[in-house]
């Protein structure tokens, strides 16, 4: 039934979007990008897909500039999409957009209550994240000015309005204003993908359903984790947990008053697929190796790895279903985990630690 | 060489030769303590070069890993987290404390580094993701940061050490080379001037005493003739030997005496 009319508004979005995806990196690509032995190799190797974006960087780029020019492109082309997409996709797309919104307000908020020049912070900000008012955030130069004249506007502001207030942002630290923010974020995004009339019912609903779980459960977990030794109280976590996903609400309350790695392992031990990431990176290494890339032996997977890796299947995944603008989401994450790959495999040469350089997650 | 150096401008007096005695004394002791400095702090001089090298190259790998580290940040976090972690930063939590060591008479600063625990401002980076990384990230980089600190250490040191070094071989070879044999040269002339007004001394006194000699002869030769003329006038009228008496007594009145030249 969905796939009646969603050509007329989604269909050329979906296509471009399928067309993206036939030039993301390939298995074969990547095995070609570890061999080389300078970033002017990978350079050239990167030439089929990003040609134009790339042919400006000076010859042995730094890494930065490299994911820099690489995070341009994908930002070109998705302004692109969103001009394109019309009604409940151009929607859908904007919520992709306030991820990225969040991320740029934190740094805003930030160079704020320092009193930093917010001009030169502009130049930081995430493309992605970009809206009209962003600038007049400039203006503002004490935090309850922030939020009274600037923040009431943008799209952001019923997260802001349901947790924090002005108080809070001066007193809170700014990593929690943004984790609150973000699980308001993903409550409301979620929220709209089940709700929406267009989308109810459809596959949008039921890949991104499923994805925005993980990404709630993925939050939850590394929460909790990265919250051990640190001066966050439980009660304070807990505001953290987006509330839905595969734990919620048993999972999400055992996570809250775990106090190490084993309970967190129990916490998650409901849901198959956590439990089986947890046994893989093994609970007997402790705290130290489980967040750490290189951290663990054996295939050197931390839990990170893995949840990135999940991440990536089920984006693949998205692209067996039609008629939905879920398959953007899907491009997005794939393009952006392709961007981390490519930096790191262009540190490791840099670096000349080729022994870790298959430690990046090839989707195709 | 020693006829390069000169002399130094002294009266040539016995004072003054053992002024330059005690000079001299006095240098070669000075010489023999600053070698001996010299020498201890080479030691150390070559002690701390060789720790350099060692620091350095465990410098080398130590930022290698660390830089790494930082890549698997960004990798994990999937931005710059950069700009948040330096406003988030506003104490510091490794410092350094700064100490002086003597090594022979040298002070020489060395840094202590040390963190403390309790500061720990961004503690809450990457919540959302890649915190673990970001703390072993930091952790690398203490330890980075704390070989800096001891190779800091080590090259003020290096600095020091061969700046004083060569102010100590400076002065031992001006002592060895300049003072003492300025010295040298100075009591050797001092005593070949002595040598030279004790031979003059000498002459002149022989001199003198030949001319008094003479003087002596000729004095005698006249008594010797005045005598016997005065037997001969007495043979002749020996009246006038009473005259010739009362005229003696005169000798401090108003008749002036010749001149006695010696």
């Amino acid at each position: 039934m969905e796939g009646l009319f969603f050509n007329i508004n989604g269909g050329y979005v979906e296509g471009i979007v399928r067309g993206y995806r036939n030039s993301l990196l390939s298995g074969q690509n990547y095995s070609n990008l570890t061999q080389c032995e300078t970033i002017d190799d990978v350079k050239l190797q990167l030439a089929p897909s990003y040609g134009d974006f790339l042919s400006s960087l000076p010859p042995n780029p730094s890494t930065s500039d490299l994911a820099g020019r690489m995070t341009d492109k994908l930002v070109s082309e998705f302004k692109y999409l969103i001009a394109q997409s019309t009604g409940s996709t151009a929607k859908f797309l904007e919520y992709m957009t306030y991820g990225y919104m969040i991320d740029n307000i934190a740094l805003l908020i930030t160079g704020t209550l320092h009193e930093r020049d917010t001009r030169e912070l502009l130049e930081r900000c995430h493309p992605l994240g970009w809206f009209e008012t962003l600038p007049v955030l400039c203006v503002a130069t004490n935090i309850e000015e922030l939020y009274n004249s600037v923040l009431i506007e943008t799209p952001l502001a019923a997260y802001f309005k349901e947790s924090l207030s002005h108080q809070d942002l001066d007193e809170l630290n700014i990593e929690i204003v943004r984790n609150t923010l973000y699980k308001n974020y993903l409550e409301d995004f979620y929220n709209f993908v089940n709700t929406h009339p267009d989308f109810s019912g459809t596959p949008t609903q039921d890949v991104m359903a499923q994805i925005l779980q993980f990404e709630a459960d993925r939050r939850a977990i590394n929460i909790t984790l990265n919250s051990f030794g640190t001066e966050l109280s439980k009660q304070e976590r807990r505001k953290l947990y987006p509330e839905f996903g595969q734990l919620y609400p048993e999972g999400s309350l055992m996570l809250s008053r775990a106090e190490d790695v084993e309970g967190v392992a129990l916490a998650v031990s409901a849901v198959a697929d956590y439990k089986a990431f947890f046994d893989a990176v093994g609970l007997s290494q402790g705290g130290g190796g489980l967040g750490g890339m290189g951290g663990g032996p054996g295939d050197g997977k931390s839990l990170e790895d893995l949840f990135y890796q999940k991440e990536m299947d089920m984006s693949k995944l998205v692209f067996t279903r039609q008629f939905t603008p879920a398959v953007v989401y899907a491009w997005m994450k794939l393009k952006e985990q392709e961007i981390r790959n490519v930096t790191w495999i262009a540190e490791c040469i840099a670096q000349n630690q080729k022994d870790r350089i298959g430690n990046f997650i090839s989707v195709f | 060489m020693s006829g390069a150096v000169g002399r130094e401008a002294v009266f040539p007096t016995r004072q003054s030769l053992g002024l330059m005695k005690n000079k001299l004394k006095g240098a070669e002791i000075g010489h023999t303590l600053l070698k001996r400095k010299s020498e201890a702090l080479t030691k150390r001089f070559r002690d701390i070069t060789r720790r350099i090298d060692e620091a350095k190259q465990k410098m080398g790998r130590v930022m290698q890993i660390a830089a790494f580290s930082l890549a698997e940040v960004s990798y994990a976090v999937g931005g710059d987290i950069g700009y948040q972690i330096q406003e988030s930063a506003k104490q510091a939590r490794f410092r350094v404390r700064a100490k002086q060591e003597n090594v022979s008479g040298v002070l020489l600063p060395t840094f202590e580094s040390y963190t403390q625990d309790g500061v720990n401002d961004f503690g809450l980076t990457g919540l959302g993701k890649g915190g673990q990384q970001i703390q072993r990230c930091r952790e690398t980089y203490a330890r980075a940061v704390e070989t800096l600190v001891e190779l800091a250490s080590l090259q003020t040191a290096f600095l020091i050490l061969d700046e004083v070094i060569k102010v100590v071989n400076r002065r031992v070879n001006a002592i060895e080379h300049v003072i003492i044999p300025r010295t040298e040269n100075t009591i050797k002339y001092i005593n070949s001037e002595l040598d030279e007004l004790d031979r003059e001394e000498f002459y002149r006194l022989k001199k003198v005493s030949g001319k008094k000699q003479r003087d002596v002869a000729a004095a005698d030769a006249e008594i010797l003739a005045a005598r016997q003329k005065a037997a001969e006038e007495q043979a002749a009228h020996p009246e006038a030997v009473e005259k010739e008496e009362k005229e003696t007594k005169d000798v401090l009145g108003e008749d002036e005496d010749n001149d006695v030249i010696f």
